[in-house]
């Protein structure tokens, strides 16, 4: 294992006792520090349940995870996060009563710096503390507000590895617009980031990519290799039009373009 | 010990619900009426409240009035203490809030060293045309599950008035405790009533009978129950609603959290309605707390036990 691989997964697989089948089978792939990797896939290929196998809620039948080189495969969730791993979940949860203060202040060590990382991590999520430090972490929250709430936990916790479970499923579009910004603060952070998504507009930050189909790894590799055999693979001749990366989609069509010319699709 | 001495003692029992307390000394200058066991230390009237008080042979009579059009933002503090360890005290409180009017009622109910102590309250609270009345009612029973309480209110909110009820056992120990409330709401009321407890012992037992009667037109209620029941306690919450009025709306919410071996709780939401036009449910979710809620303060650092107690903390 190179020295710079953070996390490490080896060959885990997942069953599904509802489905009668793995769900993820023999995954392997390499997250290297202080990078921003993406898990790309199609809806229901297994990439949250990966993310869930990381965190430990969900426990592999086989195979290992490895973590700046110890196998973490069976810790606990608490162990896993006092390690440095946390996740920002799809679909956050909310508590009666709970401010959004102490929420994002749960995760924080030291408890003389919880004031000033739970402002500052506000802040990069375009939340102004004057207003949402004493709400609650309940449902007179936005669908949006809570996304960014959780986000904003995990900046306050500093962790070694942030899972972030499709971030930008709700967000509306001008905090979209930011999310260039906030990922750019998390790496200035030296916090490295696993993105799970099936957005090419938010996986193309990353660095390296893993495409995930049908439960099992396609292919690891840069994103816009990865993008072109997701095209090719979901049979698409381009790439959805997103107006805020038109340029980056261009690229990856006109790839796609020439390859199915020269009928290599 | 002098009364008043007493009385601070009563109070700073309940700094653990954040309260300040000096708004509740003898020496604030606000209404209150204080009791140490079955004697009325402090008496203080403002205009337009009336309070008197009477003492009998296990307890006293309270009566308050707060007098029509009277709006008073301050809370009229009423103050049932005992810091003996055994004994038994009785109120009988009657209160009435004139039309156009606006209050809020603290009661504090404090028995910091109860062994072997019971406190019964058997009260009437009438509340007039287009007011606004507030009551919270706090308990502590110390940490010997040495207490029996048992209040029991009949409230009757009047035309276009709003009344909301928040009552709140969850710091110390609980003892036995058995709550009936019964509100009556006539037109266009409004009715908001929250109860929360906390059993945290095998010694802990409470049971809540909370009920909104709809009774007139366009009356509309929500009763919100939420307890947790840890290392053995016991709560039953029964909530009611009757929607006995044309267009009268109510809901009734019961969550409960039960955790550890021998911890016991029970939700009995009981819903009935006599016109086709009324709209009344219910919700209850009882049992462990939500896995969602525990795996997200896990991630953060938190082991199991401290994301239960944290949840259960905030909730109640």
């Amino acid at each position: 294992m190179s020295s710079d691989v953070l996390l490490s997964v080896k060959d885990i697989s997942i069953f599904s006792e509802d489905r009668q089948c793995n769900i993820v089978d023999t995954i392997s792939f390499d997250v290297i520090e202080g990078s921003i990797h993406s898990i790309i896939g199609p809806n229901g290929a297994g990439k949250s349940t990966i993310g869930y196998a990381i965190m430990g809620i969900y426990h592999p039948c086989s195979g290992k995870i490895f973590f700046e080189g110890e196998n973490i495969s069976d810790l606990t969730i608490t162990e896993r996060a006092k390690r440095g791993i946390t996740l920002a979940w799809q679909t956050p949860a909310r508590f009666d009563g709970l401010s959004v203060y102490d929420y994002i202040g749960v995760g924080v060590k030291d408890k003389n710096l919880i004031e000033q990382r739970v402002t500052e991590a506000l802040e990069i999520v375009n939340l102004n503390p004057d207003i949402y430090l004493k709400r609650k972490v309940d449902a007179n929250l936005s669908g949006g507000e809570r996304k960014r709430i959780e986000l904003a936990s995990v900046i306050a916790m500093r962790p070694k590895l942030v899972i972030l479970d499709e971030a930008e499923a709700g967000m509306d579009l001008i905090v979209l617009e930011s999310f260039m910004d906030i990922f750019n603060k998390i790496k200035e952070l030296r916090m490295t980031i696993l993105i799970i998504t099936h957005r090419e507009d938010i996986g193309m930050v990353s660095d390296n990519s893993t495409l995930i189909w049908d439960g099992k790894v396609l292919a690891n590799g840069s994103f816009r290799d990865i993008m072109v055999l997701y095209c090719q693979k979901a049979g698409l001749k381009k790439i959805c039009s997103r107006t805020l990366f038109n340029q980056f989609d261009e690229s990856v069509d006109k790839i796609i373009e020439e390859e199915t010319r020269e009928n290599k699709i | 010990m002098s009364e008043r001495s007493d009385s601070s003692e009563i109070l700073n029992s309940l700094e653990k619900y954040d309260l300040d307390i000096s708004d509740y000394l003898p020496s604030h200058s606000g209404p209150k009426l204080v009791l140490n066991f079955n004697k009325i230390t402090t008496v203080s009237e403002v205009e337009g409240i009336i309070l008197k008080g009477r003492e009998i042979e296990n307890g006293i009579i309270a009566d308050i009035v707060i007098k029509e059009g009277t709006v008073f933002e301050d809370p009229i503090h009423l103050c049932f203490g005992v810091n003996k360890e055994t004994g038994l005290q009785e109120i009988f409180p009657r209160i009435i809030a004139e039309d156009n009017s606006s209050v809020t009622l603290q009661a504090h109910c404090s028995f910091p060293n109860a062994k072997n102590l019971t406190h019964k309250m058997f009260g009437h609270i009438y509340v007039g045309k287009n007011c606004k009345f507030v009551y919270n009612e706090t308990h502590y029973h110390g940490e010997q599950n040495g207490a029996t309480v048992a209040p029991v209110s009949y409230v009757y909110v009047g035309e276009n008035s709003y009344f909301e009820n928040n009552f709140f056992l969850t710091q110390g120990t609980i003892g036995r405790m058995k709550i009936q409330i019964d509100i009556y709401a006539f037109k266009d009321s409004r009715i908001n009533s929250n109860v929360k407890a906390f059993g945290k012992n095998s010694l802990d037992s409470i049971r809540v009978r909370d009920a909104v009667f709809l009774e007139g037109e366009n009356a509309r209620s929500i009763i919100k129950m939420k307890a947790a029941a840890i290392g053995g306690g016991e709560v039953m919450m029964f909530g009611i609603t009757e929607g006995n009025a044309a267009n009268t709306t109510g809901h009734v919410d019961c969550t409960e959290i039960v955790k550890d071996r021998g911890s016991r709780c029970r939700a009995i939401p009981l819903i009935r309605a006599t016109d086709e036009s009324c709209h009344i449910t219910h919700e209850a979710s009882l049992g462990k707390v939500d896995s969602a809620q525990l795996n997200a303060l896990m991630a953060r650092g938190l082991d199991e036990d401290e994301a239960t107690d944290l949840i259960i903390k905030n909730m109640l």
